[in-house]
């Protein structure tokens, strides 16, 4: 089953993508369930001005891919670089134990994010 | 029944919906409710009901009702089959049969034997097709071979297994149990002519209602009874009888006998529509297992789609279209429960079967439901394609 968080942004996500001429671009991927995700963004002063996403893999990380998105956009490096794993599981709000992989992806993603900006 | 619910429906191998005349019957004995064990003139009605449903399930299957046993339902039986001839062997164990692509209540059971009680069993794999290979089950045999258990056509690509040539290599003194469960009721059966020992089925699969099932059994005497008690069952399963629910299996077993032929046809032109219309889609379709409707059940198709996920592609169908399905992979952190066991048997990739996709059709779908299923797969496909383009 699918939270309405998680339908929600499979469903409609709303920064998939390319971006030209990205500033930052990097993939995360799981060994073990093979889901696939690529983030592009550009910035300024300090804060991502545009961020688009591609993800290959179930409908959970599709949407992780989606609210990871959606959590960074505007969002100074200070801000960014602060967040712990427990808040950005936290954004995938409830999941089945099927779906709990998708919390290793979300914290793969903040760790790259924060390599990409620190 | 919703009739728009089940035209959105395309996953009868999971379960079937009660027909209309199975739940006719069980309502109309909703009242019956005297022990069929008694032996008061008021409990006569409730023994014909069992009497009944088991000669309606007798001729479905091709055999005489003293060989028909109701259970709980196909894993009950095949459990049942498994261990209720071979414990009886517990202190000679044999070498067993079998194939990697058996529903988990015959894997289960023997591995259990297997580490209980040290019988060997043999896994056979199957072929790319699908279909295990009869002369690898052939050279499996050894002195030692006591049983055989192998399905009938498979539950994840409809596959039918060639049990017929099988049994005509056994050798003298091996049992031959076939797993029946996605078999019996969609297509026709004479376990006679097959001159096997057990056959497990399952109502729900064919319009009955859930919780129950049987177990052909050629010679009672050779199984022991699978609860001990008051003598129900002929003496082999104990326990008051679920009348209700034997007399649903037997209407459904009489829908089959009466209409199975047409039910087949129909299923046979809605399964080569279904592939005329995937074989049109803009993207690649790579069907999983033998796809002829003479080595396969009519009414299921397994197929992965280049470039995505069939949990996602089940998931969209689901949440925009109604539409169910089944999947070959279940997306988890634990390789080991999350790829269909029969597609890796079959040797595909792991994205083939991560991509793969389980439709199932019946009796109540149409060339329409079948339209709005490719309409709806075009739509998810190209979407997800959309969202997973890595470059």
């Amino acid at each position: 089953m699918y939270s309405d968080l998680i339908a929600e942004h499979f469903m409609d996500p709303g920064y998939v993508g390319n971006i030209d001429s990205p500033e930052f671009e990097f993939k995360v991927g799981n060994s073990v369930c093979g889901d696939r995700i690529q983030i592009q963004f550009k910035t300024s002063k300090n804060k991502i001005t545009q961020i688009a996403y591609r993800a290959w893999g179930c409908a959970t990380s599709v949407a992780t891919g989606d609210i990871f998105c959606e959590s960074v956009e505007n969002q100074s490096f200070d801000e960014l670089v602060s967040r712990s794993n427990e808040q950005m599981a936290a954004l995938l709000g409830e999941l089945d134990p099927s779906q709990q992989h998708c919390v290793n992806i979300m914290e793969s993603l903040h760790e790259k994010l924060v390599a990409a900006i620190g | 029944m919703d009739k728009q619910t089940l035209s959105y429906y395309f996953d009868y191998n999971a379960t079937t919906p009660i027909s209309e005349s199975v739940t006719n019957t069980m309502k109309s004995n909703l009242s019956l409710f005297y022990n069929p064990s008694s032996n008061s003139t008021l409990a006569g009605e409730s023994k014909e009901v069992i009497h009944r449903a088991r000669r309606n399930v007798a001729k479905l299957l091709g055999c005489e009702p003293a060989q028909v046993f109701f259970v709980s339902g196909g894993s009950e039986a095949n459990n049942w089959a498994i261990k209720g001839y071979l414990l009886n062997l517990y202190k000679n164990p044999g070498h067993i049969i079998t194939s990697a692509i058996e529903h988990p209540s015959v894997l289960e059971s023997l591995k259990y034997l297997e580490k209980q009680f040290n019988f060997q069993v043999t896994y056979i794999e199957p072929q790319a097709n699908g279909a295990i290979s009869a002369q690898d089950v052939g050279r499996a045999f050894n002195p030692r071979t006591q049983f055989i258990s192998l399905m009938y056509a498979n539950n994840e690509t409809g596959v039918i297994q060639p049990v017929e040539f099988i049994q005509k290599l056994l050798h003298s003194g091996v049992k031959f149990h076939i797993d029946g469960v996605q078999y019996i009721g969609k297509c026709p059966t004479d376990v006679k002519s097959l001159n096997v020992d057990f056959m497990s089925f399952s109502a729900h699969k064919f319009y009955g209602p859930k919780g129950i099932g049987g177990l052909f059994v050629k010679d009672p005497k050779a199984l022991s009874p699978l609860i001990h008690g008051g003598g129900q069952e002929m003496g082999m399963r104990a326990g008051t009888e679920n009348m209700l629910a034997i007399s649903g299996i037997g209407q459904a077993a009489d829908d089959c006998n009466n209409w199975m032929d047409s039910w087949y046809k129909h299923y046979v032109d809605c399964k080569n529509y279904l592939i005329k219309r995937l074989q049109e889609l803009p993207f690649k379709i790579d069907f999983n297992g033998d796809i002829d409707t003479t080595k396969s059940v009519p009414n299921t198709l397994n197929f992965s789609i280049d470039g995505v996920r069939g949990e996602a592609v089940a998931a969209f169908l689901d949440k925009k279209y109604n539409i169910a399905v089944s999947v070959g992979s279940a997306c988890s952190n634990n390789k080991q429960n999350k790829l269909s066991h029969v597609l890796v048997a079959m040797g595909l990739d792991e994205e083939r079967v991560q991509s793969a996709l389980r439709v199932s059709f019946g009796r109540y779908t149409t060339f329409k439901d079948i339209d709005y299923f490719v309409d709806g797969l075009t739509f998810s496909v190209t979407k997800l394609q959309n969202i997973g383009a890595i470059a």
